[in-house]
């Protein structure tokens, strides 16, 4: 049996050592478990291990592939999964001290797709309380840190999987994105974060009151885009549990990669992900537009007239959401929030019922004018963040300093890290978030990839052809 | 708006100090105005979005512009 570098290791470079039997997934989980223990208590990705499990479905992947029953890439893949989603017998907190004790009688379904798959997984990942914010300083566990810069947030709130992935503590993790909850994260820390279409993932099993509702999407974390795509492969389709899953068809997202994309049409939306934008970032941003053009695509500008009501539409959309799964708790045990969250949960049961309709009316009015956009063009790109990883003292003191002006990391209109992010929850588009450069102090800048709805093959071919262009993705955290 | 906080206070047994009070009331306020301009827009003939639908996503255009 070979010995690898986990460092880098992705599931495209492992998987066919695994089906050769060159490698075996108990002692490639036996190194992730090793890895962990040593890394984990400088990065804060885990908040619980699954150790047990673990090593008892990698024995059974051991010999399963030994006897020649080796099920697909996923089979003896070590992956982690976020603490608001369901995992049988392992403690599910949300990043909550509300259900610190919670331990599900049941796997999400993603989960049970996985394990289906005959994925290992690992633990669950630390998050920001109730996923309800993105810089994951969090009271109750202990913030997890950028392995880029452990002075800095890792984004969130799927911080913990998107630390995971890019220290190498896991080969993919599946987080939930509401606002910019996995693409976020995958931005600051140097990853690829693919949050599909509404509906293509079921979200059941995740924890009430981690996402609302009409915005709310599990998603998918790894190293690279081919790997994104073998999980997608395995977790996307129609549930019958989950009413709000789509039963729009699904296909081989791998069969995509590798496509040309010579000819096709980016769409730049101006105005909106100008707003606060840190050159670096910018800079960033068109000089990956400028290789995208080298392979043969070109630009458009493109219009959407009413996107700057989407922070109205996200807030109206998720608080009033949010509050109806957080009545009980805020009758019985409002002191067990932290302080912050109380109050913007309070607030946010001000909401007038007709807001929350018409933001639903005005969300469509958006939804039709994307579809107008992608009449003329195939993808729409954009930065991920207006900025590189704020430090947690920059978010303790709720601003940043940056190109001679103060940014405000919090105002009226949300949470300004996410402000990129949200027009895509608002609308539903499928959209990736793939690292695209450095900023001088070596920190990880993302750009999002946006289709139009069910057509995550197109997101993954462009991905793809971008990360083979470039070498971005084969930079590791110094650990 | 503090009055609105105080009664939930009331109703949920926050025990919200008054500092608290004025905090949630302030958030609350700046909601409503971030709120207004969904009004401002013509939604005429428009359903509340609830899924994404191909079918559904493929309907003309609605009107655009203020009122």
């Amino acid at each position: 049996m070979k010995t690898l570098d986990l460092e880098g290791l992705t599931i495209g470079a492992l998987a066919p050592l695994l089906k050769k039997k060159q490698i075996s997934p108990l002692e490639i989980t036996k190194s992730y478990l090793e890895r962990i223990g040593k890394l984990n208590p400088k990065l804060n990705a885990y908040l619980a291990m699954a150790e047990d499990d673990a090593l008892a479905a990698a024995k059974k992947a051991e010999r399963e592939i030994r006897h020649g029953n080796y099920r697909g890439p996923l089979h003896g893949i070590p992956l982690s999964i976020k603490d608001n989603i369901a995992t049988k017998g392992v403690i599910t907190t949300a990043g909550s001290k509300i259900l610190a004790d919670w331990v599900p009688d049941h796997d999400a379904t993603v989960v049970e797709r996985l394990k289906a798959a005959g994925a290992i997984i690992l633990g669950k990942t630390n998050m920001h309380e109730w996923a309800k914010g993105s810089n994951s300083i969090n009271p109750f566990y202990g913030t997890p840190f950028n392995p880029w810069d452990t002075r800095r947030i890792p984004g969130g709130s799927s911080s913990g999987s998107a630390v995971a992935v890019a220290a190498s503590l896991c080969l993919g993790s599946i987080g939930t994105d509401s606002a910019g909850s996995v693409r976020n994260p995958a931005s600051l820390c140097g990853t690829v974060g693919l949050k599909p279409t509404f509906g293509r993932i079921s979200t059941y099993g995740g924890v009430a009151g981690t996402g609302g509702y009409t915005v709310n999407h599990f998603g998918i974390l790894t190293r690279s885009v081919r790997d994104c795509a073998l999980m997608l492969n395995q977790t996307a389709g129609y549930d019958p549990k989950d009413p709000l899953s789509s039963d729009a068809p699904t296909v081989n997202y791998t069969k995509s990669l590798g496509t040309p994309v010579k000819g096709m049409k980016i769409g730049i939306i101006k105005g909106y992900f100008d707003e606060g934008i840190v050159s670096e970032v910018r800079e960033t941003v068109d000089e990956a537009l400028k290789t995208l053009k080298t392979l043969g695509m070109k630009t458009q500008e493109i219009e959407i007239p009413h996107i700057d009501l989407v922070p109205a539409a996200q807030a109206a959309s998720t608080r009033p959401e949010a509050n109806s799964d957080h009545d009980h708790y805020l009758r019985t045990r409002p002191r067990d929030y932290s302080p912050g969250l109380l109050y913007s949960l309070i607030a946010g049961l001000l909401t007038p019922a007709p807001v929350y309709v018409q933001a639903q009316r005005v969300r469509r009015l958006i939804c039709q004018e994307f579809d107008e956009a992608f009449k003329s063009v195939q993808v729409i790109l954009a930065p991920t963040i207006f900025s590189p990883a704020p430090t947690i003292d920059d978010c303790n003191r709720g601003y940043i300093e940056v190109d001679g002006k103060r940014i405000n990391l919090q105002d009226r209109a949300g949470n300004f890290l996410t402000r990129y992010t949200i027009p895509f929850n608002v609308t539903g588009l499928p959209d990736m978030s793939i690292c695209c450069g450095f900023s001088s102090g070596g920190l990880p800048i993302g750009m999002q990839i946006v289709a139009p709805p069910f057509r995550e093959e197109v997101v993954f071919q462009v991905a793809e052809a971008y990360e083979r262009a470039t070498e971005w993705h084969k930079r590791n955290p110094p650990l | 708006m503090k009055d609105a906080v105080r009664r939930l206070n009331d109703e949920y047994q926050f025990n919200l100090t008054d500092r608290e009070i004025d905090l949630v009331a302030q958030q609350a306020e700046e909601a409503a105005l971030l709120f207004k301009p969904l009004f401002e827009v013509n939604v005429d003939g428009l359903t509340p979005l609830t899924k994404i639908d191909k079918r559904v996503r493929t309907v003309p255009l609605a009107r655009k512009g203020k009122r």
